[in-house]
């Protein structure tokens, strides 16, 4: 309440003072709460994308953080019918979790993207595709024996070529997806392969053979990167933004895009909010703006889908990013559907599996 | 004072236990058994899958240990900062305090540093030529021991000491001039009066230990799974009904181990004064 | 009966003894020999170091200088457990977490006696406090009366030969306290051991002891019956010490003796027999019970002065008069209810009068 009062009196003022400045003034009283993730990705949000739009449109955005618990929050939120964000990033594996609880709003297309720009996989239901990122393997170039590079999986499962500790998340998803690769299975069968019981099997059996040279088993972001600073493990997973900063800082680290897993995430609207209008506004600007995006990219690089994203980037930036065409053809697209039906099984394997 | 206005002084901290304590465990209670009729599969589930009593029974094994260390580490600390000057207790006191100013995520990562293959220790022992390749602390048990109890232990020391600042020292006085030597009076006066204030500290560290996840998870090796984060998981992933199953299953273990605390105290207290019997 | 039985109490000495803190003197060069079996209280006002010469006798400080004795055993030096002395606090200190039995059962239990012999003795001193049936009851329990009963069984409970008692009677009332000082009394002849007894209250030392010894700044100021250290004080500072009194300055010439404050003048011959009576400045004390009205018939009979009634405290069984001497000196007079006559109003002059043999010349330090 007391939010919106202090403009709107300075905006009930201006108008009795100013009658040309009251349209500007008025529009100021306008919020929207956009909760998202904090840190870097959140400051180069509000940079990029809430900033400009609030001078576009004078709709202010008010960014909220919520990390590990958003979904709680979400689903706390939607329960008590007191939903206090009007948009939300939602992560790829949040996707199918939030939709099965019916924790979102349906996207209307026609307020976003009219004229049917986006690629199929970005038009989801309940979520706009904002931002693709890779969990990849991340390699100390320093460590490598003489004239080697680890390029797959498999090189990452062979200890006796390439020595060294190593750090995996701690979570099924994606490893066991790493493990099958590792042991031959095509990209393009990953998923039924993973949908059988012998296929799973595999799977295990196969982190089996690499458990004793996992150091550490992260279970965040900052975490991964750490190891990798801190000379913990020579080899090991994170997410695609955050290597190059580790890279300029010095640090001899390469991203080994070969069978990295390529995530979408979303951004989406919670269910029951009251500004559904203005959060379409938002996220129309938020995935459709190419030229912010570029901006955006370049500082992090966690591309999305707006028409013509890649048009005039420079190299350098293209490089980096997950889906740079090099990079998309090395890369399997993750499966959420997967994972938000058999995750909760599965994870509960992959503990029992790491306790032994 | 007259009684009524004594109780009308509890009303507020009754009110703040009912709305933030007793309502949201009846809710985990619900949550636990409801979903959405009646149910025990969370139950089942907890006991028939290896996996979480193994997990359990971990968690109970390090709060333990955490406990008896950081009990049998404060206890002379405390003794000795109670005897010192004032002023010198003052100081030790702010000094023990000062770590708890720091959040235990900083501090869990400041052990990273002196843990790691490339940390302090390692770079000390190498280089004074006593190893040759790092040695392997982080990720391990130990490691996740050596932090939690470090963080939890100015907690112990501060409530032995404030255990220990409520004994009259006249009574040891007393039990010397009655013919105790110095160890016998403190075996008979001394620790049977300070045990108390440590149980409590005990019980207080075993509890913060059993909801660890932080500290575990960056310390500790793949077996090193402590049950909270099992309900941190479980909470990301919307399974309220099993989080609560869990949590209750954690309280439950925890109140087993209170009551095993306060046995042991007592059988310790039995032991040290030997009732009638020398 | 082993508790009851009398054990041999052992004489105290302290020889020379001082105790300094830092800049502070709490003892200096003291001075006391108490006989075997005897009573002796230690009085003095707060300050004059009673706790630091019974913590000395107890072995909780080390004296500084001088020795101390138990019977013939020196035993500056020792710890306390090696002593063999009882000791009642201020505080009680009874074991809280202990119950009565085994409060009083302590002592025994560290000199090794059997449990057999433990249960009887405790049920024995139980019985002689008279709390027979409350031996499992906890220190929290019982009244201060009780649990003073419980700290002096524990105390004694191993017959030490001698007993140190630290005011342990301030915390109790008034009536309270006089019945336990009748009871000490009674336990004192019973069992024999020598006992020194601390406290700042006179009237308790003056029915306790067998001799008092008043202390001053550290210092022994003079030991002696209670009667004596009443009548006779050897020094200014016990005088106005113990009870009230009236201090008048005079003159010795020859067999003159002038006090110019009562504007009298009597014969040196007339003093106590045993006080000096060397020519010069004297100070005599004279007891305010030792003054009484006189008629006018009597003027003749006792030495007499004129007075005005400043005020009259109204105090039970006496009243005590502040009067004013003409040359402005207060005075200060007690008298009996039951003296016949109408009482003196405020503002009156009144007539009074002494015998001669009530002023005790106070000697004057060397
Ligand atoms: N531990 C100490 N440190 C420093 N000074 C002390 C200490 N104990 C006693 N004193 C000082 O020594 C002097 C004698 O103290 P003591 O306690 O013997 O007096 P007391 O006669 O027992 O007095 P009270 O009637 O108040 O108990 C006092 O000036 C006291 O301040
Ligand atoms: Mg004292």
């Amino acid at each position: 309440m007391k939010k919106l009062t202090l403009p709107y009196l300075a905006g009930l003022a201006a108008a009795l003072t100013l009658a040309v400045a009251a349209p500007a003034a008025i529009a100021q009283e306008r919020t929207l709460a956009v909760s998202g993730s904090g840190g870097i990705v959140g400051e180069m949000n509000t940079r990029f994308f809430a900033e400009p739009f609030t001078a576009e449109t004078g709709i202010a955005v008010e960014r909220l953080t919520s990390e590990g618990s958003r979904m709680a929050e979400l689903e706390a939120m939607v329960n008590s019918g007191r939903v206090l964000w009007d948009v939300m990033e939602i992560s790829a594996s949040n996707y199918p979790l939030g939709v099965s609880k019916g924790l979102f709003e349906p996207i209307d297309y026609s307020k976003v993207d009219p004229e049917g720009l986006l690629p199929p996989g970005a038009r989801a239901e309940y979520g706009v595709g904002a931002a693709s990122f890779s969990h990849v393997l991340a390699v100390r170039t320093d460590q490598m024996p003489e004239g080697r590079m680890m390029s797959s999986w498999a090189d990452f499962w062979d200890v006796e070529t390439f020595p060294g500790p190593r750090a995996l998340r701690n979570r099924a998803e994606d490893n066991l997806e790493f493990a099958l690769l590792a042991d031959g299975v095509a990209e393009a069968d990953l998923y039924t392969v993973l949908s059988t019981e012998d296929g799973l099997d595999r799977a295990f059996a196969k982190m089996d053979e690499i458990k004793p040279h996992v150091t550490a088993w992260w279970t965040s972001g900052a975490q991964s990167v750490q190891l990798l600073s801190d000379g913990e493990v020579y080899f090991g997973t994170s997410y695609n933004g955050r290597i190059p900063p580790l890279a300029q800082s010095g640090l001899p680290v390469e991203i080994m895009w070969n069978g990295g897993a390529l995530h979408t995430s979303f951004v989406g609207i919670p269910k029951g909010t009251e500004n559904i209008e203005m959060a379409h506004q938002f996220i129309a600007y938020r995935t459709m703006n190419a030229a912010q995006m570029r901006q955006y990219m370049a500082e992090l690089p966690y591309p999305g889908f707006a028409p013509g994203l890649y048009d005039g980037v420079a190299e350098a930036v293209t490089a980096i990013q997950p889906t740079a065409p090099a990079n998309l053809e090395a890369q399997f697209s993750a499966n959420p559907e997967f994972w938000g039906d058999n995750l909760e099984a599965i994870q509960e394997r992959w503990n029992e599996w790491l306790l032994e | 004072m007259p009684r009524i206005f004594r109780h009308w002084m509890l009303w507020p901290a009754l009110a703040m236990l009912l709305v933030f304590f007793l309502m949201p465990s009846v809710d985990i209670l619900r949550a636990s058994v409801m979903d959405p009729e009646l149910t025990f599969r969370h139950f089942e589930r907890f006991l028939e899958r290896a996996v979480y009593m193994r997990v359990l029974w971990h968690t109970v094994e390090v709060s333990f240990v955490v406990a008896i260390v950081c009990a049998v580490i404060a206890y002379p600390v405390a003794y000795f900062i109670v005897q010192s000057p004032r002023r010198v207790q003052f100081l030790l006191l702010l000094l023990i305090f000062i770590p708890l100013w720091m959040s235990i995520l900083i501090r869990s990562y400041a052990w990273m540093v002196v843990l790691g293959r490339e940390g302090v220790i390692n770079s000390l022992l190498m280089g004074a030529g006593l190893i040759e390749t790092p040695v392997r602390m982080l990720f391990t048990t130990p490691a996740v021991y050596v932090a939690m109890i470090q963080i939890l232990l100015p907690i112990q020391i501060v409530t032995c000491y404030s255990a220990m600042s409520d004994i009259d020292l006249g009574l040891v006085r007393a039990a010397r001039v009655l013919g105790a030597s110095p160890w016998e009076a403190t075996r008979r006066v001394f620790i049977p009066l300070s045990l108390d204030g440590t149980i409590t500290g005990m019980i207080i560290v075993f509890m913060l230990s059993m909801g660890f996840f932080i500290t575990p998870a960056l310390l500790g090796g793949r077996r090193d799974l402590l049950l909270a984060n099992l309900i941190e998981f479980n909470v990301t992933q919307l399974n309220w009904g099993f989080a609560a199953a869990i949590a209750l299953m954690l309280l439950l273990a925890a109140i087993v181990g209170i009551v095993v605390i306060r046995l042991a105290a007592r059988l310790l207290l039995r032991a040290l004064n030997g009732a009638l019997a020398r | 009966m082993p508790f009851t039985d009398a054990s041999s109490g052992e004489s105290v000495r302290f020889e020379g003894v001082g105790k300094s803190y830092g800049d502070v003197d709490a003892l200096v060069d003291f001075d006391l020999a108490v006989n075997p079996g005897e009573l002796v209280t230690l009085l003095g006002p707060s300050g004059s170091g009673k706790t630091t010469a019974l913590n000395v006798l107890a072995g909780f400080t080390q004296a500084t200088r001088g020795r101390v004795l138990i019977g013939d055993r020196e035993v500056q030096g020792l710890p306390p457990e090696k002593r063999d002395v009882g000791m009642v606090f201020q505080s009680y200190s009874l074991f809280p977490h202990l119950n009565v039995f085994d409060n009083i059962a302590f002592p025994l239990k560290l000199r090794g006696v059997s449990r057999k012999e433990i249960a009887e003795r405790v049920e024995d001193g139980l019985d002689m406090i008279q709390m027979g049936d409350l031996g499992q009851r906890m220190p929290a329990e019982l009244s201060g009366g009780q649990k003073q009963r419980v700290a002096f069984a524990r105390a004694v409970i191993f017959r030490p030969p001698v007993l140190l008692m630290d005011e342990p009677l301030a915390a109790l009332d008034l009536k309270l306290r006089e019945s336990m000082q009748a009871e000490i009394r009674a336990y004192h002849q019973r069992l024999g051991c020598t006992i020194v007894f601390v406290t700042h209250d006179q009237n308790e030392a003056l029915a306790l002891s067998d001799r008092i010894a008043v202390m001053g700044d550290g210092k022994l100021a003079q030991i002696d019956t209670p009667q004596a250290i009443y009548d006779a004080p050897q020094s200014r500072y016990v005088a106005e010490f113990i009870g009230k009194t009236n201090l008048l300055e005079a003159t010795v010439a020859g067999s003159d003796l002038a006090i110019p404050a009562l504007e009298l003048t009597l014969p040196v011959a007339d003093l106590p027999a045993h006080s000096a009576k060397r020519d010069g400045p004297i100070t005599l004390s004279l007891r305010p019970e030792r003054i009484f009205r006189v008629c006018q018939g009597d003027a003749e009979a006792y030495p007499n002065f004129e007075a005005r009634v400043e005020d009259a405290l109204f105090m039970g069984d006496m009243v005590q008069y502040r009067l004013r001497l003409p040359d402005a000196q207060t005075l200060i007079v007690t008298e009996r209810r039951d003296t016949g006559g109408a009482r003196p109003t405020r503002g009156a002059t009144v007539q009074l009068g002494f015998l001669p043999r009530d002023l005790t010349p106070i000697p004057e330090p060397s």
